[in-house]
């Protein structure tokens, strides 16, 4: 699995990708825990990637404003991911940062708007929040 | 004697409906489909795995450990499974597509029947007639609406010679979508129709009626309102006693005698022990895609480049559908939650379009589930991710709609199966190859729908409107078909006008390989009508 820092930075791009207001933000919303599920099922093979990209992220971050990813602020960590999905980083990434970020959003949508069978969506707060009714 | 005097490969739309005429006809039906039979429970609501979104797998089959498929493309090829992009699956389990389909219940336009006569043929294009007439089909379409059940409004079906009996069900009624479409159309003078759907809008077979629910497409029916061949002529097959039904059973070829007449079929079962068994009559029912990778499978020293390949035309011509359309933002909510979605469409465009060949119906889109909408469904210029993002899936997801439609597709003889020698299955079998493309004048028809799509939804109220036109692609996927082309000349046909394969007196096929076109409709219901009309022939014959 993830180590508990690479957890964190984790949790705050995801923050950041689906941020919080008066729903809750994606991490909350159920992508952790879709994640860790599918980190063991269909994501098993990137999750090295990960490992590695969130690394990435933490080095750009420390590079940019002299402090870890997960420490900055919402709009630090805004404008450096806005950076990094222009590709513009500072460090040298060992993958693709366009890319890595790229399929952290996939991911962290497919974590909070897909079904809660699949570990996310918590309490369907996601489908309340858009307005998908199931019936049936 | 055998014990059986028809073996049906395939109990999807085409075997389904052939396996009950055939055994209410008194004869001894084998029904063979290597996928599983599905409870609702096992189609499940997966909203990543299933027949609409297939991003870790899907919910109907094929197996995606088992089936592989290569694709080329310029030359090089991938070996692809069942959910991947570019394997142009449909579906297997018993049932097939009907099972989870979006049941819009089309059929063909006589000018369908006609293309080659009506357009003339573009340069590349393997576009021709049909051997048989709408007005040939027409009293199919008829027993498939009744008998597997279509509600919708005979009269506004304008584009169409008059019905001979109207639909069994009245159309569902209209929602603020449809609502909405209906006016837009009103303000180009166009005309709409109710979409006839294979659903139950009332209650009708012993079922009760549609509870308008948010997962039809892509999934099965809570309270069984949806009709397929699984719940209604697969189930009349079973109850003449007449018939049995092999399912996770994979037919491996067609057996022949040593003059190249067709004997049966072998098969590997469950267990995956192989098995060879004989009937009168073998009815090929695989699909567009597998029914030419079996005659392709099954060559014999008679021929040599497999079963009634004489012509070279076995696996060409694949067809299916190119799906343009436009999304449209609306000031206020245009989704009320009522389900299916789909409810209204137009036939403006099938045929008559200056300067183009075909056309398309156009209707809109069924409910769509979230990951889907936001996947596939946002504004080319909203940001990715971040509150931009967050908030317009919020404030929108019930103010977006769209319209689209199938496009007739005009096809080409390099969109191809073949089969790949090298690449075997999980029972060692031959895998099917896909290649080429659909012919340009199809991109051409899509980009001129894209452009109607745009109006209807402008003209319906959206205040911002986007979608982009399709590129060159090979069609096929859910709406495969056209790989055994029905036709009188052996050297540019498959079957005859009976849907018997060419030189054999007892092999037919019963699903949608024999179309020689594919029409500017959904494929189904003209699927399911032929294969009445093939099963109606051979049990008069045999
Ligand atoms: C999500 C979805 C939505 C759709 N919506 C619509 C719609 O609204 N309207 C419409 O007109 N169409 C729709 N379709 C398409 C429709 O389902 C197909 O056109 C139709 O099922 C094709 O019929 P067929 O008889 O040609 O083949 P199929 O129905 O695919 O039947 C072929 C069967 O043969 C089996 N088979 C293949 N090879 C072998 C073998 N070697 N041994 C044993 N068994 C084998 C397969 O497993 C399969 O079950 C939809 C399909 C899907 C998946």
């Amino acid at each position: 699995m993830l180590s508990a820092h690479q957890t964190e930075i984790l949790r705050a791009a995801v923050n950041r990708i689906i941020p919080p207001d008066d729903f809750p933000g994606g991490w909350e919303g159920g992508v952790g825990d879709y994640l860790s599920r599918q980190f063991k099922g269909d994501l098993k093979d990137l999750l090295d990637t990960y490992r590695v990209g969130l690394d990435a992220l933490d080095a750009e971050s420390q590079a940019a404003i002299g402090t870890g990813f997960a420490l900055a602020n919402a709009e630090a960590q805004d404008s450096l991911l806005t950076q990094i999905e222009h590709g513009s980083v500072k460090t040298t990434w060992p993958i693709d940062p366009e890319s890595f970020f790229s399929m952290m959003i996939d991911h962290s949508m497919e974590g909070f708007y897909s079904d809660p069978g699949n570990g996310g969506n918590r309490d369907q707060i996601a489908w309340k929040m858009i307005g998908f009714e199931v019936r049936g | 004697m055998s014990k059986y005097d028809v073996i049906i490969v395939g109990a999807g739309a085409g075997g389904g409906v052939a396996a009950g005429v055939l055994a209410e006809a008194g004869k001894r039906v084998l029904l063979i489909e290597r996928g599983r039979n599905l409870s609702f429970e096992d189609v499940g609501r997966d909203h990543l795995r299933n027949q609409r979104l297939s991003q870790y797998g899907h919910n109907a089959g094929p197996d995606i450990n088992s089936n592989p498929r290569t694709l080329e493309v310029n030359g090089d090829e991938r070996t692809i499974r069942p959910h991947e992009g570019g394997y142009h699956a449909n579906a297997a389990c018993v049932g097939s597509g009907t099972r989870v389909y979006g049941a819009q219940a089309w059929r063909f336009m006589p000018q369908d029947f006609r293309m080659a006569s009506t357009y003339g043929v573009p340069k590349g294009s393997s576009l021709a007639d049909w051997p048989i007439t709408y007005d040939e089909l027409a009293p199919y379409y008829e027993r498939a609406e009744w008998e597997i059940g279509v509600c919708g409004s005979h009269d506004a079906m304008k584009h169409l010679p008059d019905y001979n009996k109207p639909y069994p069900m009245p159309p569902q009624s209209v929602h603020t979508q449809g609502r909405t479409f209906r006016n837009g159309a009103a303000e180009l003078g166009w005309h709409t129709l109710p979409i006839p759907l294979l659903i139950n809008s009332v209650p009708y077979n012993n079922r009760p009626a549609c509870i308008r629910c948010q997962h039809c497409v892509g999934f099965a029916c809570p309270v069984d309102a949806k009709n397929g061949t699984q719940n209604t002529l697969i189930q009349r097959a079973l109850a003449t006693g007449r018939c049995d039904l092999l399912t996770e059973t994979m037919v491996e070829r067609i057996t022949t005698d040593s003059a190249g007449r067709v004997t049966g079929i072998a098969y590997f079962d469950k267990d995956g022990q192989r098995i060879e068994v004989t009937s009168e009559v073998i009815v090929l029912s695989a699909g567009a895609v597998e029914t030419a990778r079996l005659l392709l499978n099954s060559a014999t020293s008679a021929e040599p480049n497999g079963i009634g390949n004489a012509g070279d035309q076995v696996g060409r011509s694949l067809q299916g559908h190119y799906y343009p359309g436009a999304v449209g933002l609306f000031p206020e909510p245009v989704h009320d939650g009522i389900g299916p979605g789909a409810s209204t469409a137009t036939c403006e465009f099938n045929h008559g379009n200056d300067g183009i060949i075909g056309g398309g119906m156009l209707a809109d889109e069924f409910i769509l589930l979230p990951i889907i909408f936001s996947k596939r469904t946002l504004p080319p210029d909203l940001p990715r991710w971040g509150a931009a993002n967050k908030n317009f899936m919020r404030e929108n997801y019930r103010r977006v709609s769209d319209i689209k439609g199938p496009v007739q597709d005009i096809p080409s003889y390099d969109a191809r199966v073949t089969v790949n020698q090298k690449v075997r299955d999980r029972w060692g079998i031959p895998v099917a190859n896909l290649s080429g493309t659909t012919h340009p004048e199809t991109v051409r028809t899509a980009n001129f729908m894209h452009e109607r799509a745009k109006e209807w939804v402008k003209a319906s109220g959206a205040v911002k409107v986007w979608g982009a036109p399709p590129g060159l692609f090979l069609s096929g996927g859910q709406h495969q078909a056209g790989t055994a082309r029905m036709g009188d000349d052996p050297q540019s046909s498959v079957v005859d006008k009976w849907s018997r394969v060419h030189g054999h007196d007892n092999l037919y096929i019963a699903d949608g390989s024999v179309h020689v076109t594919n029409g500017g409709f959904n494929p189904v219901l003209t699927i399911l009508a032929l294969s009445f009309r093939t099963a109606e022939h051979i049990a008069q014959n045999w």
